[in-house]
């Protein structure tokens, strides 16, 4: 095992963890599949309300590469489509009848899944539905199955605050995880490379074999896809990694051996705003309220994923396709007389300019206050203390205001993602959007490039 | 407080778009955030944010000033009173240091604040609190004596050729409270230099420490003239001296120092940079000093530190981020070449004594260059990696 040191970047001990017990929930009474979930792909829809559908029925195709589908995580009735500005479609709801009747696909034995060339098994991986599990870099987009990645990043490590810890839904699963393992790695030329916490206990990680595994040592973005590229193979322009989380690998087996779509979803239930704070097994597109036990949730903003990366989907709203957590905590918005006088004993900053930095905090409350409004960039040095990926922060944003493309790829865009920044976004004194300007960046050379 | 927050409301919307004063909404924005918090929240990801903002750092600048504003006006009344050859008590001093000092402060905080609300309203954009910092910094740097209108039109000078030409706080390239007073310093010498503008009695003259070393007779000790002249380590230490209000006591700027590095405010790689240059420099041309080389020679870097606008500059000034290097190797670059630029003004240039200021805004200008150098190595570090065999 290879160890990975971490040293820029920063843990927020957010209040509200999740105790590391696993509640089996079972199948809401409905799921539904976003489609803003899934950047990159141009989605046609291909059912219609009313229709009846099975788990692993698709419910969506990719307008581009048609092999690419999303399929349904609940057996039932589609009860809804909602659409947004210009009908672009937000969510499909799928009223589930619980039975979790499954459409049949192709059975392999271990046997011949191991004899299966390249070509068959990316087709029967697009046809079972389980491609949109598996991202690429650049752009983080739905990996392109005509694509030959270099290597391919399993995530079995989550730092973001208060993050689902995969370790423990990976116990007892070693078989499962190898399994799916060692069909990546036909996928591949390179290396696959799993990576996990140096803390891990499960044997399906720390014993996992034919791939290459790496220990992550530090704060966050330690974790993230960005850092561990950074760390272990890093892409240059034209250089294409695939990545996909650890979840997600154990639905290969039951795809492949049972011929069945497997919805399964792990989803830690997390900050002060959460009453039951437990990890919960349920199914891909769950509703907020199931997770949450239709708890009262007036005064709080529901996020799908963590505080950092997460989106405000509302206590209405469901589970986001990648997400394994969710965040519940106070919206916040009282105005403070005086506030840049306080001495701030109360005040969580990475910065040293409130008393709390001396006194120091045991529990960090935070609710989604601003605390402040947007200025001009002053203070050009801080971010870097941030980000772990040896990009001059403040250069790289100056470059892709001013639209040079070129230097922002050479200062390393390629390489990130916009929840690479949420930490610089946090800490800017300036309210600046630093994540939202790399997203800029990166989809103006998508869209030129 | 809650009929506050209510009036500010009724008040706030006759600023809001389609109403008569929305021209002005800036201005309102500034009142309405400095009485209370915005108490807007983040609309998207990240879900929360850092209890900091511009304010706060603004602010904390001002209270690591308030040790040199306070010995400033001290010590303005107490050169007063000296010359006067008044009996100097201890409120006497501040009464007589304050009626020169507030005037200068307030003017240059007027016609700053003035020209920063005007941009914000035609540009659309929010009044920065940087002019807290850059209006009381300016106000420091000069002497005591000034005419106000020159203040007025420094300032002004500052502001609008120093930074709103150039788009506004972030994006200028020199200092503002520096350009400010190098306006006023090359335009109207008179006032600004020589040595009969540091203690405002009319009339009256005495050099400051440095014109007396740069005066001395050449082979002769530098620290025998300052002593002759009747300034010790220990006065010029403490800023019992003639000279730029806030530049005289490097104590005060050592307390404003550990105030910004404790709050990491100020970044301590510039200001450690300047201090080497400096030493490094003026210990270097101690080895030519000798009968034929001028007294300066003979000064150890200690006594440089406690002279002139040295310290002031290199905590207060030089750590402008905006018109400093970005990038952490420039800081340092940029810090040592400010040291080091200061001692060469000062003693190899005869025409000024002093080089702090003029150090501080050449290498505002080569922060950019220095900035593009260090990338480029970042750059090319990134490529040779792509061109080297993968390791493991």
């Amino acid at each position: 095992m290879n160890v990975i040191h971490v040293r820029q970047g920063r843990d927020i001990k957010l209040a509200g963890p999740a105790r590391q017990e696993i509640h089996d929930t079972g199948i809401p009474d409905r799921v539904a599949i976003q489609p803003p979930d899934f950047p990159g792909l141009r989605l046609r829809l291909l059912v219609r309300e009313d229709d009846q559908v099975k788990v692993g029925t698709p419910l969506f195709e990719d307008k581009t590469n048609p092999k690419i589908k999303i399929v349904s995580p609940a057996s039932g009735r589609v009860s809804a489509i909602n659409r947004g500005e210009k009908r672009a479609l937000l969510e499909v709801v799928v009223e589930a009848d619980g039975s979790q009747q499954a459409l049949a696909r192709q059975r392999y034995s271990a046997d011949e899944v191991s004899r299966l060339s390249r070509e068959d098994l990316v087709e029967a991986l697009l046809e079972g539905g389980f491609w949109p599990c598996i991202r690429q870099r650049p752009f983080s987009n739905v990996a392109h199955p005509s694509d030959v990645p270099k290597s391919i990043f399993v995530q079995a490590i989550n730092t973001e605050p208060l993050a689902l810890d995969v370790d423990v839904v990976l116990r007892d699963r070693q078989e499962e995880f190898q399994f799916g393992l060692d069909v990546l790695r036909k996928l591949t030329k390179g290396d696959v490379h799993v990576c996990f916490s140096s803390q891990a206990q499960a044997k399906a990680l720390t014993e996992a074999k034919n791939v290459k595994t790496h220990g992550v040592e530090g704060p966050h973005p330690a974790g993230n896809v960005s850092t561990l590229v950074h760390f272990i193979d890093p892409i240059n322009k034209g250089d294409i990694v695939w990545y996909l989380r650890a979840e997600d690998v154990l639905r290969i087996a039951p795809l492949l051996l049972e011929g069945t779509f497997s919805p399964e979803k792990y989803a830690a239930v997390t900050g002060e705003g959460a009453q039951n704070r437990v990890y919960k097994k349920t199914i891909i597109g769950a509703p907020i309220l199931y997770l949450l036990e239709k708890q009262n949730l007036a005064g709080y903003r529901c996020i799908s994923g963590s505080v950092l990366a997460g989106k405000n989907v509302g206590a209405n709203g469901f589970l986001c396709f990648y997400d394994s957590q969710v965040t519940v905590i106070p919206e916040g918005g009282k105005r403070e007389f005086l506030g840049w006088l306080s001495l701030g004993f109360n005040k969580y900053s990475f910065s040293r300019t409130f008393l709390s930095s001396v006194t120091g905090q045991k529990e960090i409350s935070l609710d989604a206050d601003r605390h402040g409004d947007h200025r001009a960039i002053v203070l050009n040095h801080i971010y870097d203390d941030y980000v772990p990926l040896d990009i001059p922060v403040y250069f790289l944003l100056r470059a892709v205001i001013a639209g040079d493309i070129e230097e922002a790829e050479k200062l390393g865009i390629l390489e990130c993602d916009e929840e690479d920044f949420a930490l610089c976004t946090f800490a800017c004194p300036s309210k600046t959007d630093v994540g939202g300007i790399i997203r800029n960046g990166l989809q103006l050379i998508e869209r030129e490039g | 407080m809650q009929l506050l927050e209510k009036q500010l409301k009724k008040i706030g919307a006759l600023f809001q778009p389609g109403r008569p004063l929305n021209k002005f909404y800036p201005l309102f924005e500034a009142m309405d955030t400095f009485a209370f918090t915005p108490g807007k929240t983040a609309a998207k990801a990240p879900h929360v944010r850092d209890a900091v903002d511009i304010k706060r750092v603004m602010i904390l600048v001002v209270v690591a000033l308030m040790p040199c504003i306070f010995m400033g006006i001290y010590n303005a009344g107490y050169q007063i009173e000296l010359a006067k050859g008044m009996a100097h008590s201890f409120w006497g001093c501040v009464a007589s240091g304050a009626i020169k000092v507030v005037p200068i402060v307030i003017v240059a905080y007027a016609a700053g604040g003035f020209w920063e609300v005007l941009f914000a309203v035609i540009r659309k954009h929010e009044i920065n609190e940087g002019f807290l910092v850059t209006g009381i910094l300016y106000a420091l740097t000069l002497p005591p004596s000034i005419p106000l209108w020159q203040v007025a039109v420094g300032i002004s000078f500052g502001v609008v050729i120093g930074k709103e030409i150039f788009g506004g706080t972030g994006f200028n390239i020199l200092n503002p409270a520096l350009t400010a007073r190098a306006f006023v310093f090359f335009a109207y010498p008179a006032q600004m230099s020589g040595d009969n503008v540091w203690i405002a009695v009319d009339g009256f003259t005495r050099a400051t420490p440095l014109s007396v070393v740069a005066a001395a007779d050449k082979g002769g000790s530098a620290i025998m003239a300052l002593q002759d002249a009747g300034y010790t380590f220990k006065e010029m230490f403490l800023g019992f001296i003639p000279g730029s209000i806030g530049e005289t006591s490097t104590l005060a700027c050592l307390l404003g120092l550990a105030f910004l590095l404790i709050t990491r405010v100020a970044s301590w790689r510039i200001v450690a940079g300047c201090a080497l240059g400096l030493t490094g420099m003026s210990a270097f041309l101690t080895l030519f000093q000798g009968p034929d080389a001028l007294a300066f020679f003979s000064l150890p870097p200690h006594w440089h530190m406690i002279m002139g606008g040295f310290a002031f500059g290199s905590i207060f000034m030089a750590t402008d981020p905006v018109s400093s290097s970005a990038t952490n190797i420039g800081r340092w670059i940029y810090g040592i070449m400010i040291g080091l630029l200061i001692v060469l003004i000062r003693m190899v240039n005869p025409a000024y004594p002093e080089g702090t200021m003029l150090a501080i805004l050449f290498m505002n200008v080569f922060a950019p260059l220095i900035d593009h150098f260090v990338v480029e190595g970042k750059i090319k570090k990134r490529l040779a990696r792509r061109n080297a065999p993968k390791a493991g």
